[in-house]
């Protein structure tokens, strides 16, 4: 290419550039909006598909639920958030009353007559949680209270008439609810605090039909302006109820969060924003440039291959010096884990109906499990600061036991050998296993890890079987059929409670449901079933305690690593950004320096 | 227009036996959607509803038969997964794809067309080497690396920071300035290779004609020889080729353009309907793409008779 013709492109697009700088754009827009970067975004606004990070980012920013968590406090603690005060709880703990506040409304929409927001009441919680039992709207969240509230697994089957009583839901007045449980379940006060519970009048419902997945109507601090694949536009609810943040109660620590200078909304009623932007990219070039530019996104989790060019040390993880004078950073570990369970049933691997097969494939279970380096698998994908842990209960949980035996995920592969020798596994007779995920380029790089891991204890790598699927979905249709003996899998904790990642084995919840490993041990049953009624205790913790054991001694599955996030956010932003819970609760929050 | 109600009669038997073709792979034998809809815990009897409800179960004719019934009508109902209704999706989404390609699609074939022409008459000398190898450099180039280098070099803050890294804020045509300027220009740098060579191929066979080289004997200029003489008898290939995009444009859109710009058209759309298995919104695009292909191809013939009476509507 010519000088000339160097030049004149060079011209034309600065042209370009200057003509469209004329239209003006959101860096010259005078409403102080907050932008925020998600890595997928959500398929729909409505509470009952409240199932991701992503579509709870924007429903709880959107809708009011009864509880919340406390901004800062970790631990997470539960806290009225609509409801006017914590549940008053019968003494067989069957019965939940609720009083819920007063004066809160919906915001102004046309699903009102004459487009005005009414009064939330005690029914429209009803009708929010009823509305998860109406086989016509598909819920994702109807777990949470199948066969808890009394009548209303009944009230779904016959017919889901909004205008027939359930009896386990009753408003004793206007702003008082009286929850009914079929046997005791303390875990409620936490299912009230997440997407799934987030209230939605009838009326929005009636009017925008399925499409209320795309138009949300809530009581909560912002409102969607608009909503796509691309991007969620949310500006200030001036009706929302003025109350004014107590930093303190919200769990502040000026050693921990001082840097964050979040205390600048101490006293502060929210929302404190004209507006939110939340930029769903997926990309995560895209996402940092967008990130770097200064006056798009202000807010991006680091990946892995960006590390380095961003941190100066991993561990702990430190910014270089011309990202530290631009960006805050903070870390925590994810409330989740990763794992990849045996599916019991595969024969081959897993339940047999010959006592001495199944004792083999114990023996084979545990050495792949003695097996597995995850220091390796740490450093190579979780920038080496993921936390491996024994067993399913993650380090988030008030239960997680930190004096746990570490030895089934320490690296042995001396033991292994010896184990899958003892058992008379060899190369010739061991069996062949399909390793499936989606065909990313990293999770292939994770089949390709783990086959070498299994290769060093013995395992001929031709058969460890390489499946990807196109889409999650496929996979997740996979698993939910059981169809694949290796299932590799991230769990999110909707609730900060081990019985959320206990119940991932108990029998019942087999495939469809999220027992993936169709493991199933009736001591085990008996003690989920024990614990799973019982209110936070040192007894109920000994009991999680004892079926984290039984699943480690059962070799159920190679667990488990908790990840740690690297957050980064502009200095102008005042927050304390966590995608954990189900995420986004903090959008609340958040302000923008002056 | 009895040749265009002809056509559009054998058109019908086009488009169902494409429909059919491609309800067939892409609905029936898709995997089963039901469950990435109802998420990480459902019931045995949950599962079975849902089957129910939107007729997962139902015998192939049936669900065959129905889908036509959408197609007449145009009515694919709501989106299994954001509740969209599938109307409103394609009415928001198909004219955002075609502002954001209709640039880059019209200057790369009229830039395209410029090079051929230029290729075309030094056939065989240095500028018609350098023109064909630009072209099959910038065909090398693959469109995911020249996104990534477009957006680089224009918009992040290490290179000339002109426009947005992305998003499609589009409020006036200053805002679509802003917003479609990176992708056009990385649109026209991919597609410039293909369109430049398949336009010189087609010039080079005409100027190769005896009517051409007669126009020269009796002393035509150059640009007379284009204007006169090749263009209009190589308007058919061209035009045919342009007509044939278009469905392409308005319903394929551009999934890596939109989805690396986070731009929300058709393309991305139908991407994540892929990935949810959202079959309402499959249907639509897999049963609207033929129509449009077949509307594309009664045009082509229109415009082909009208550029050149000798090719017969039959």
């Amino acid at each position: 290419m010519s000088r000339t013709t160097l030049l004149l492109v060079a011209l034309g697009t600065a042209a370009l550039a200057t003509l469209a700088s004329c239209g003006g754009g959101p860096d010259t827009a005078p409403l102080r909006v907050y932008r925020h970067s998600l890595d997928e975004a959500p398929t729909s606004l409505d509470p009952v598909h409240a199932a991701t990070v992503y579509s709870n980012y924007v429903i709880r920013a959107t809708y009011d639920t009864l509880y919340a968590y406390e901004y800062l406090a970790r631990p997470y603690e539960l806290e009225p958030n609509l409801a006017a005060a914590m549940p008053e709880i019968s003494p067989d703990g069957l019965v939940y009353t609720i009083p819920i506040k007063q004066g809160v409304r919906f915001v102004d929409d046309d699903a009102f007559p004459h487009g005005k927001g009414r009064e939330l009441t005690a029914q429209d919680v009803i009708y929010s949680i009823e509305r998860h039992f109406d086989p016509a709207n598909r819920s994702e969240g109807q777990w949470l209270w199948r066969d808890r509230i009394v009548g209303l697994d009944d009230w779904g089957t016959s017919g889901a008439n909004y205008d027939a009583d359930v009896a386990g839901l009753r408003a004793l007045d206007s702003h008082t609810l009286r929850i009914e449980l079929t046997r005791p379940y303390p875990q409620l006060p936490h299912t009230l605090a997440i997407g799934f519970a987030a209230i939605v009048p009838r009326e929005a419902v009636e009017h925008y039909g399925p499409e209320i997945g795309i138009h949300p109507v809530g009581s909560g601090p912002y409102k969607v302006e608009s909503f796509d694949t691309a991007k969620a536009v949310l500006s200030a609810n001036r009706a929302f109820r003025q109350e004014s943040v107590d930093i303190r109660a919200e769990g502040y620590d000026e050693s921990l969060h001082a840097f964050t200078h979040v205390a600048a909304i101490d006293g502060r009623a929210p929302p404190f924003l004209d507006g939110i932007e939340i930029h769903f990219i997926p990309d995560a070039t895209s996402r940092m440039n967008s990130f770097e530019k200064g006056n798009e996104i202000q807010f991006t989790e680091l990946r892995n291959e960006q590390a380095d060019a961003v941190l100066a040390s991993r561990n702990p993880p430190a910014l270089l010096p011309a990202f530290a004078q631009r960006y805050d950073l903070s870390t925590g570990l994810e409330a989740g884990f990763l794992y990849l369970t045996f599916n019991f049933d595969f024969p081959e691997i897993g339940r047999n109906e010959d006592p001495e097969r199944a004792a083999r494939n114990h023996a084979l279970r545990c050495a792949m499990i003695k097996g597995f380096d995850w220091k390796a698998r740490n450093d190579t994908f979780y920038f080496g600061l993921g936390r491996v842990f024994p067993g399913v209960i993650p380090p988030v949980v008030p239960e997680f036991d930190p004096q746990l035996s570490m030895t089934s995920v320490e690296l042995d592969v001396e033991g292994a050998r010896k184990l899958l020798a003892d058992a008379g596994w060899t190369a010739e007779n061991l069996p062949e296993l399909v390793y499936a995920d989606t065909g990313t380029g990293n999770h292939q790089q994770m089949y390709e890890q783990f086959r070498g891991f299994m290769e060093r204890i013995g395992y001929p790598p031709e058969k460890i079987v390489w499946k990807p699927y196109p889409t999650f979905g496929d996979l997740q249709a996979a698993w939910k059929q059981s169809q694949l003996p290796l299932v590799f899998h991230s769990w999110s904790l909707d609730f900060p409670d081990a019985e959320n990642a206990l119940q991932l084995f108990y029998s019942p919840n087999r495939s469809p449901g999220s027992n993936d490993s169709n493991y199933s041990n009736p001591a085990y049953d008996r003690l989920y079933e024990q614990s799973s009624v019982m209110p936070p205790s040192p007894e109920r913790t000994a009991i999680y305690h004892r079926m984290n054991q039984m699943l480690i001694d059962d070799c159920v599955a190679i667990s488990g690593i908790a990840r740690t996030r690297i957050l980064l956010w502009h200095k102008n932003v005042i927050a304390y950004p966590d995608r954990e819970i189900l995420g986004g609760f903090f959008l609340k929050y958040v302000d923008l320096a002056r | 227009m009895h040749y265009a109600l002809r056509k559009l009669a054998g058109a019908v038997t086009l488009v169902l036996g494409v429909t059919f073709v491609s309800f067939l792979f892409m609905v029936w034998f898709a995997p089963d959607p039901t469950y990435k809809l109802l998420g990480k815990n459902p019931s045995a009897a949950q599962v079975e509803q849902t089957r129910e409800l939107l007729c997962l179960d139902c015998p192939f004719p049936v669900r065959y038969l129905r889908y036509l019934g959408e197609l007449s009508t145009f009515d694919f109902g709501n989106s299994w997964s954001s509740g969209e209704r599938v109307s409103r999706l394609l009415a928001r989404t198909m004219p955002v794809s075609l502002a954001l390609l209709a640039p880059g699609f019209v200057l790369g074939n009229a830039l395209g067309l410029l090079l051929a022409m230029v290729a075309a008459h030094w056939r065989g000398r240095w500028l018609d080497r350098l023109i064909m190898a630009c072209a099959v450099a910038g065909m090398s180039v693959s469109f995911v690396i020249a996104l990534i280098a477009f957006q680089v070099v224009f918009s992040s803050s290490y290179g000339l920071d002109l426009f947005p890294v992305r998003g499609w804020d589009v409020h006036d045509f200053g805002d679509y300035l802003r917003y479609v300027t990176v992708p056009t220009l990385a649109t026209i740098f991919v597609t410039l290779g293909y369109n430049t060579r398949f336009y010189r191929a087609v010039l080079v066979e005409e100027l190769g004609r005896d009517h051409v080289r007669t126009a020269r004997a009796f002393g035509a200029s150059t640009p007379e020889v284009f204007l006169r003489n090749v263009l209009p008898n190589a308007a058919i290939p061209i035009v045919t080729r342009l007509l044939f995009s278009i469905p392409l444009v308005v319903i394929g859109g551009s999934l890596l353009i939109e989805s690396y710009f986070g731009i929300p058209g058709i393309g991305k759309a139908t991407y994540e309907a892929i990935g949810a298995g959202d079959q309402p919104v499959l249907k639509a695009v897999v049963g609207l793409t033929p129509v449009l292909f077949v509307v594309a191809l009664l045009l082509a013939d229109l415009f082909s008779h009208a550029l050149d009476p000798r090719v017969e509507l039959r």
